[in-house]
């Protein structure tokens, strides 16, 4: 009997049936890929580091070095279980050929290695301990994604009259350096390839690397090296931040895909409802009887909810069955730059346990929605056939008293109004598409304005010249900086040199702070608040670093200048997504024995071509990276802003396909629903084109006010969600720079001209209705 | 004498099974006259509705033709019969059928304001009159949820009555109501029809044909009978003697 109920009321409506069934399905087909993906994220990262030795705290450092000091230092020190300096030459990008082209627009650092003796060793495919013969190399999988590469293929390294062509051998898995957003990369080769590179080209960089007793004392075993007078010309980096880098790519797409999953979830429960009501509202008669005649409310229950649960658990088994299959793609990059972990049944039992999360949702709604069932009298039901929800609700908006709305539009406008509760589900799902819409078009407009590089700590000027750190750079620097004064086409220019400084933290003990030092009254920055430093004694911070710091505008640091401790003043507070966000400024004389890197920054004379004076000073100061603002922020964020560009188009995509997915499937049961009402106005002389205003115009005013709630959320709370992931990196402030063409002319038009077509492409059916059988009945 | 309404040779039938269509109407061919007062009666099942919905144009003959004035409506298109029904045609229906989220008053200028053929202030002074002449002109601004079904049957008949329409065909408009209703609803149609209004109607109930001038009966399809049972208005006193005679008939026809 239940099972011929069942089958009928799906035969009945199928479109509704099949499309709960897929987004239940989808809803915890997401959630179990998510989940296993976390799970078998952390177990893979854990596996990676155990296999490769992961050093806990790893110091770099470009220039001279004692290897005597650093032995003498580790052997006194309580925590260090192992330690070892591993060098590293450093190629420029210009010098390298994966393939036809070089890697001189590459924003990676690219460093050549031999296999480590101790610990941080670097895996192949299989994780194991890659072994490289001469005249071959082990290419990080990064370059093996990026350039397409294959064990066999040549890989080229010229300098100037130098060149040494290496066979692609293995590829590389390196804990430290794995995932696209370090910017550095290191290639293996044998120790007679690795002399010859030495001797020939690059730079020479040193990576401290150390292995503790105990992971507890890692700040404390920081704060140590830090305070010693051991070399650290160059950043630091430790064991959480490996962690934290390798988890993160991977880490981000499985919350995506949770977050997705969780408003599929949120859409199928409102389809749920609105069909539940739907088929009560068509029921009640039966309803009523089967009341009249004794069944008690909750065996009519039972009844409806029977064909949910059945259908609830029909697509949470197979989304979780599914999972099984779509995870493996979703975790496809996840493998490939970490491998697989050992098999274990947790990750598939915890997804399960989310996949029965998802499903008790939608039982427990379910119930909820049927509850409502206790509150139909027999008598009422019979009479007026009206169940709450769908109730016309009384107003004083009469077609008598309205001047100006056409009988359709009326009819339609009127129709939202009396029944807005059943619109609800409409209404959220144009909210929801345009806020995905809209939110990523924003970020995208705004991280690809120029203006965006006041969120990079940087001034506005014409052209950025940046050295980094070699073993002449000071003479460079000063030469360069000759060269400018004397150029004649320079209007202004502005000397800014990065060098670290030592400063008190809250323990008490030392800490690195990177302070940028020059004049920044030249080309002036906007300061989320405060000032630029001007005296001696001010520092602005950026903005992570005053978080991470505790100091605000007026509060002031200790900072190591010369030897001697100095009282900072905060003069104010700046945004900044370079360098992981921590920066400084100050107008002291830069710290000599530990420069990072410097920077010249120049306007020119108006009428001067930009390009041509780009090429000369790249020239004449041969690596120095000569760039303009836009070239600055395209190098910075262009691998960011593609991948926004291909979000946004995502995100379009999937908001037009839920819009017209739920849009035909609302307007479908909606004429369903309204047959009769549509036979009466056909009966009195209504055609079927005022017919198609009224529905088209009900919904283009759900989408009207989907696409205002939408847009006012995304302006507001799509900006501060996007601001609260940009924090991360260091913009704390971020303001949506709009393009009101894009936002509010051409989404919405893309949106209403979907809904439009939707609409009337699903009610087609009013045409085929019989009048006559209809009012008959 | 002028005829409105003729139909030809008008054949329908459904094909439930395959190969076996079902014969509901049997080449009927009935003419009415403009100004004439009809009823149709017959046993359920006979085909009475649904050759009211076919000549009223709302469905369409497998066969046979139906003229409007003199105009072949069979061949309209969709378009066409729709401003057909809205300008020259009014429905009243058993079941009444009032749209449920307006108001009385709105579904009675709702089909004036769609016509467009007054301006809207015209339309509003025409439907509160009507409402006058029906007295139910005090539930104007009610929901129709606020009114008993007699009262509904007369807004729906001041619907069908807004745009002044020349035909008003009525599927059984008082089968739903008691019979002081049924009186009152059939003491309107037969002043509307004084007034120069056709009227056809279909109906189980002899009290309803017995105001009629001619009564159609029908039988498995096929119109079996035509009788012309004299002008009711001029009758009046005499309306028990009129429904005897009717009975009489209607048994001998074997109904």
């Amino acid at each position: 009997m239940l099972a011929r109920m069942m089958k009928n009321d799906f035969l009945r409506k199928k479109a509704m049936t099949v499309t709960l069934f897929i987004f239940i399905l989808l809803s915890s087909l997401l959630v179990s890929s998510g989940t296993k993906m976390i799970m078998d994220l952390t177990g893979s990262i854990h596996n990676l580091f155990t296999a490769s030795k992961i050093p806990h705290f790893v110091q770099m450092h470009a220039g001279e070095l004692n290897r005597e000091q650093i032995n003498n230092w580790a052997k006194g020190n309580e925590w260090v279980e192992n330690h070892q300096v591993v060098e590293m030459i450093n190629i420029d990008g210009s010098n390298l050929y994966l393939g036809a082209e070089s890697e001189k627009n590459s924003i990676m650092d690219i460093g050549f290695v031999v296999q480590n003796q101790d610990f941080d060793f670097l895996l192949n495919l299989n994780s194991e301990v890659i072994q490289v013969r001469d005249g071959q190399v082990a290419v990080p999988v990064y370059y093996m994604q990026q350039n397409d590469l294959k064990i066999g293929d040549k890989i080229r390294i010229k300098d100037g009259g130098f060149s040494k062509e290496l066979t692609i051998s293995d590829f590389v898995r390196d804990a430290q350096m794995n995932p696209s957003i370090i910017h550095s990369k290191r290639f293996v080769v044998s120790e007679s390839e690795f002399r010859s590179l030495k001797q020939n080209t690059g730079e020479a960089e040193y990576l401290i690397e150390f292995r503790l007793t105990d992971l507890g004392a890692l700040s404390a075993f920081s704060n140590q090296y830090q305070a010693s007078d051991l070399p650290k010309k160059g950043p630091m980096v430790d064991y959480s931040l490996f962690r934290m880098l390798n988890a993160l790519t991977d880490g981000v797409v499985a919350a995506v895909i949770i977050l997705v999953s969780l408003i599929l979830n949120v859409i199928a429960i409102l389809c749920i409802r609105f069909t539940m009501l739907a088929t009560i509202e068509e029921d009640y008669r039966e309803i009523s009887v089967m009341k009249a005649i004794g069944i008690s409310p909750k065996d009519i229950r039972k009844l409806y909810l029977s064909k949910y649960v059945m259908m609830a658990a029909l697509a949470s088994g197979a989304g979780y069955i599914g999972s099984f299959a779509v995870s493996r793609f979703f975790m496809s990059n996840m493998v490939l730059y970490m491998g697989t972990a050992p098999n274990s049944l947790l990750p598939s039992a915890v997804a399960l346990l989310s996949v029965g999360i998802i499903f008790a949702v939608v039982v427990f709604f379910c119930i909820h929605v049927l509850r409502r069932f206790n509150k139909i009298s027999a008598v009422e039901a019979l009479r007026s056939g009206s169940l709450g929800d769908t109730k016309i609700s009384r107003n004083r908006f009469s077609l008598f008293n309205n001047r100006w709305f056409s009988v359709p539009v009326f009819l339609g406008l009127k129709d939202v109004i009396g029944r807005f509760k059943m619109f609800r589900l409409l209404l959220f799902v144009f909210i929801v598409s345009s806020f995905i819409i809209i939110v990523p078009l924003n970020f995208l407009n705004t991280i690809q304005a120029p203006s965006f590089i006041s969120y990079m700590g940087v001034g506005q000027s014409d052209i950025r010249i940046d050295l980094r750190h070699s073993d002449d750079v000071e003479d460079r620097f000063k030469q360069l900086v000759d060269h400018v004064k004397a150029d004649a086409d320079v209007t202004r220019f502005s000397p800014l040199v990065t060098s670290q400084f030592k400063v008190l933290n809250h323990e008490g003990t030392l800490d690195n702070l990177s302070v940028e030092t020059g004049d920044f009254t030249i080309f002036p920055l906007d300061y989320t608040e405060g000032t630029a430093p001007r005296k001696g004694n001010e520092l602005a911070l950026s903005y992570k670093n005053s978080q991470e710091m505790d100091k605000r505008t007026g509060d002031s640091v200790i900072l190591i200048v010369d030897g001697k401790e100095k009282r900072m003043k905060i003069s104010g507070v700046y945004q900044d997504v370079t360098n992981g966000g921590k920066t400084a400024k100050a107008v002291l004389p830069y710290n000599k024995e530990a420069v990072l890197w410097y920077v010249v920054s120049l306007n020119v004379k108006a009428g001067t071509v930009i390009t041509d004076k780009i090429s000369a000073y790249e020239q004449a100061f041969y690596p120095a990276k000569v760039t303009d603002l836009q070239g600055y922020l395209h190098q910075t964020l262009g691998g960011t802003i593609n991948q926004l560009k291909l979000v946004t188009i995502l995100a379009l995509v999937i908001a037009l396909s839920v819009s017209i997915l739920i849009t035909f499937l609302f307007l479908k049961m909606l004429v369903a629903k309204d047959n009769s009402q549509i036979a009466i106005l056909r009966s009195v002389g209504f055609a079927l084109s005022g017919i198609r205003i009224q529905y088209v115009t009900i919904s283009l005013i759900v989408l009207g006010a989907g696409l205002i709630l939408g847009t006012l959320l995304s302006n507001t709370a799509g900006q501060l969600l996007i601001g609260g992931i940009m924090s991360f990196l260091g913009a704390s402030n971020i303001t949506f720079i709009i393009d009101p063409v894009q936002a509010y002319i051409l989404s919405p038009v893309l949106l209403a001209v979907t809904v439009i077509l939707t609409t009337l492409a699903s009610i087609q059916s009013i045409k085929a209705s019989s009048i006559s059988k209809t009012i008959a009945e | 004498m002028v005829t409105i309404l003729e139909a030809r040779n008008l054949n329908k039938s459904y094909t439930t099974l395959p190969d076996k269509p079902h014969s509901i109407l049997k080449d009927i061919h009935l003419q009415l006259q403009k100004g004439e007062f009809v009823s149709i009666m017959g046993p359920s099942g006979s085909g009475k509705s649904t050759l009211l919905y076919t000549i009223s144009g709302m469905d369409q003959a497998s066969s046979g033709s139906v003229y409007f004035s003199g105009r072949e409506i069979s061949a309209f298109p969709e378009q066409a019969l729709a401003q057909l029904r809205l300008t020259k045609m009014g429905f009243i229906f058993q079941h009444i059928h009032l749209l449920k989220n307006l108001n009385i008053l709105d579904n009675i200028v709702l089909s004036a304001y769609m016509a467009k053929s007054s301006s809207r202030e015209a339309v509003n002074r025409r439907a509160l009159t009507l409402m006058q002449k029906m007295g139910i002109e005090e539930l104007a601004h009610h929901n129709i949820t606020e009114a008993s079904g007699g009262q509904l049957q007369r807004v729906a008949i001041c619907r069908a009555l807004i745009n002044n329409p020349e035909v008003l065909f009525g599927d059984e408009p008082t089968g739903a109501l008691n019979s002081r209703s049924t009186n009152e609803i059939m003491d309107i149609l037969a002043d509307i029809n004084a007034a120069g209004t056709t009227i056809l109607l279909v109906t189980h109930d002899v009290k309803v044909a017995a105001r009629s001038e001619r009564v159609l009966f029908m039988m498995d399809g096929e119109l079996v009978a035509d009788r012309p049972i004299g002008n009711y208005v001029k009758d009046k006193d005499n309306l028990k003697v009129r429904e005897s005679l009717l009975s009489k008939w209607l048994v001998d026809m074997g109904f």
